[in-house]
């Protein structure tokens, strides 16, 4: 629910509820559990600091994500060296792979997976990506909102969010194929 | 009553299945669902893929040693304004 700031709130009332949020995106982002902690402090401070700067209506949780994550672009991804994966947006996508609802239509397979492969999976994908598909389907942002936080159009989100889970779909299938959950090919007839 | 279509209704069914629509629009989604099986069967797939992303994304939270961490330094930070 987004939550405008009200005069008078403190500050731990509005951004201390966000914690587990902020971690799990810093998590997903980094992908290192202890860069992931020094981000999420790094966030809270720069948000302190610029506390009395907000601009009223805007809502919390969206506004601590932004600086976490131009906080993230601008001191940690460089450490990394991962390449900005903007022009993703203007390749075209691969054929999309049908083969995952064609085998198993309502995707039973889900349930099997542990979530650690599912989290691996998740953070297997160029950033832009996941960055989208975890707000929404994580974090249950809406599209708006994502919008805002991440400064980019609604319908990049949309694309970038129908891309991403296709991608993890596909890579959760193969990987319950591999495993035995569901044989190729077996359920349609 | 207008009908929703195939196309109409996998083209809102994101914003049906995180109940983004309204109560009309998420009405005609859900008749067109349970009278569509092909619509249905993509339906119950996105939900599933969805219900274990929220599963498994949300077990995680904020360490409590980090938790602590942070108050202090936000109270050290205010004993300085």
């Amino acid at each position: 629910m987004v939550e405008p700031f009200t005069a008078g709130r403190s500050f731990d009332d509005e951004a201390l509820p966000h914690l587990d949020a902020l971690y799990r995106v810093a998590l997903r982002l980094t992908a290192d559990p202890t860069l992931a902690e020094d981000l999420v402090q790094d966030t809270m401070l720069k948000a302190y600091r610029s506390w009395r700067q907000y601009r009223p209506g805007t809502n919390a949780k969206g506004w601590l994500l932004t600086i976490l994550r131009n906080t993230f672009i601008n001191d940690y991804r460089r450490r990394k060296h991962e390449p900005v994966a903007m022009d993703l947006d203007l390749v075209e996508p691969h054929a999309i792979d049908r083969s995952p609802q064609e085998t198993d239509p309502e995707g039973s397979f889900f349930s099997q997976i542990v979530d650690a492969k599912v989290l691996e999976a998740i953070d297997s994908l160029p950033t832009d990506f996941r960055e989208v598909l975890v707000l929404s389907d994580v974090e249950g942002m809406r599209y708006a909102e994502i919008a805002e936080t991440l400064k980019i159009p609604v319908g990049t989100v949309k694309s970038r969010l129908f891309r991403a889970r296709h991608q993890l779909q596909a890579d959760l299938y193969a990987h319950a194929v591999e495993m035995g959950y569901i044989r190729p090919r077996e359920a349609r007839t | 009553m207008s009908q929703v279509d195939c196309r109409e209704a996998m083209a809102k069914l994101d914003e049906y299945l995180k109940q983004e629509l309204t109560p009309d629009l998420a009405a005609e989604v859900r008749r067109h669902l349970e009278h569509c099986r092909p619509c249905f069967s993509h339906a119950r797939f996105e939900e599933n893929f969805l219900a274990m992303m929220e599963s498994c994304g949300r077990k995680e939270t904020c360490p409590e040693k980090l938790r602590a961490k942070i108050l202090a330094a936000l109270k050290s930070e205010a004993r300085r304004d």
